[in-house]
């Protein structure tokens, strides 16, 4: 199981509309509106990092989302 | 299906309150109709409950579209399993605090003609849990969460009292010694059952309110066997009105089950207060059952203005324990030279991290937190971490708005 943070920024005046796209996918264990450097933060869990590539690939296909960055967790503590 | 974790913790809390209410309506009239000694009624009815359980679990594990039956319940159960050798200790504890504070509820109910004034201090369990959960989890209380436990507890306490019944000092002992540690105990160790990791997936509800039936039917019968003997006798013999305690358990286990999942999403005391709202959703019931029993709901029109008073107070507290919430994401780059490891243990024990992961990317490590205002954030979080000599810097994200799968 691979898990990871994809942060993405997207272009002013999308953030409804790429949400609402970002809400059908598969695969994204929780979805989050910021404020700050990016605009969404999505918390990804996938069997693999081929998938992880495909649910990229699914995002940057949303139309509104300008730029992701992917960062896949390597070691996770939580409660 | 994928909603706000917020509103999921609230619905998990409503719904448990809502079957609750449900399932103390029919104990009220098992217990002034069906059976009457309530040593009896105690054991008969945990005997009962681990049968119909037992089933109900058997047939949540029936798998359905590619998942079990009960995953529509708690995405985490997969099937009635046998338990892990790390739950035990937990499940014993749990099960202790749940025989323990059932004693405690009868001997109660067993000693006094109407309980009804001394078992209402019942409530100001929540302040108790506020109280352990400061000393022992690392989320310690803000000043909104205690307003908000103070609100919903005496609101609670106010909406359960009756005029007619007598506060009695041996009863308060046994509501504060007994009683409300007891369930303390309970509270406490089945939210770390839920929180507990079972093959790399979170421990599931269904599981966890099997097994404490197991063990808390095991710890009753032992207790009651020391305090009342006679009582194991007489619930064997009553176990031929089996459809009563059917579905009295049946209930209990869905009451339960959303109970323990909503304790796995948030701080016990915080659940306990939403489960308050049982003292409101009991009164329609109520109702319904003094057409059948001698039960009555309001004694005069001043107990009902003082329910009344309660009831606002308990909306009004989890209102506000709802609306007091802010999370955020912290992006932080660490310095080099210094141990990823050490690192990440050093800003988990932050108050207010909730989480935190190493990831490979841009940055080093992405921390996740919670806190009741922002100024809290400032004063608990950002300085801490401004004191950690392995980060470079680090950049701070409010969450507007968060979804999480359920």
């Amino acid at each position: 199981m691979i898990k990871a943070y994809i942060l993405i920024l997207t272009y002013v005046g999308n953030l409804k509309a790429v949400l609402e796209e970002m809400r059908k996918l598969e695969n994204i264990e929780s979805i989050a509106v910021v404020a700050g450097d990016y605009d969404i933060i999505v918390k990804a869990k996938v069997n693999s990092l081929e998938e992880l590539m495909e649910l990229t690939d699914k995002i940057h296909a949303i139309k509104g989302v300008k730029r992701t960055n992917t960062q896949v967790i390597e070691k996770e503590i939580e409660t | 299906m994928r909603i706000r974790k917020k509103y999921l913790f609230y619905l998990l809390g409503i719904l448990s309150s809502l079957t609750g209410a449900i399932v103390t309506t029919i104990d009220a009239y098992i217990s002034s109709i069906v059976i009457t000694d309530p040593w009896a009624l105690c054991v008969v009815i945990f005997l009962a409950g681990i049968v119909i359980t037992f089933i109900l679990c058997l047939i949540l594990s029936l798998p359905f579209k590619q998942k079990s039956l009960g995953a529509r319940i708690d995405p985490s159960f997969k099937r009635l399993r046998l338990l892990k050798k790390e739950e035990i200790p937990y499940h014993l504890m749990a099960g202790i605090g749940n025989a323990v504070a059932t004693i405690a509820y009868f001997l109660i109910i067993s000693t006094y003609k109407d309980p009804s004034a001394t078992l209402a201090f019942f409530q100001i369990v929540i302040l108790y849990l506020l109280f352990i959960e400061s000393i022992v989890e690392k989320n310690a209380p803000t000043m909104a969460e205690i307003e908000s436990s103070m609100i919903v507890t005496f609101g609670a306490l106010l909406a359960s009292f009756s005029l007619k019944g007598e506060i009695n000092t041996y009863g308060l002992m046994i509501v504060f010694l007994l009683l409300n540690p007891a369930w303390v105990v309970f509270s406490i160790y089945q939210r770390k059952l839920k929180i507990m990791r079972i093959n790399d997936s979170y421990n599931d509800s269904i599981n966890i309110r099997f097994w404490n039936l197991v063990f808390t039917t095991l710890f009753t019968i032992v207790l009651v066997y020391f305090i009342k003997r006679d009582a194991i006798y007489l619930a064997i013999e009553s176990l031929k009105y089996w459809k009563y305690f059917f579905l009295s358990m049946g209930i209990t286990f869905f009451s339960y089950v959303l109970y323990i999942r909503a304790l796995g999403l948030g701080k016990a005391s915080v659940t306990q207060a939403v489960k308050s709202f049982t003292i409101i959703f009991s009164i329609p019931f109520s109702l319904a059952l003094s057409k059948f029993t001698h039960i009555t709901l309001f004694e005069s029109p001043t107990h009902a203005v003082i329910k009344l008073i309660g009831i606002i107070l308990v909306v009004m507290g989890v209102i506000s324990f709802a609306l007091t919430e802010v999370r955020a994401y912290i992006f932080i780059k660490a310095k080099t030279g210094y141990s990823m490891k050490e690192l990440l243990d050093t800003i988990w024990k932050i108050r207010g991290i909730i989480s935190v992961a190493a990831v490979a990317g841009k940055y080093d490590i992405i921390a996740k937190a919670r806190m009741r205002t922002l100024g809290k954030g400032y004063e608990r979080i950002i300085r801490a971490l401004e004191k950690v000599k392995g980060i470079e810097r680090f950049e701070w994200h409010s969450i507007l708005k968060e979804w999480e799968e359920v």
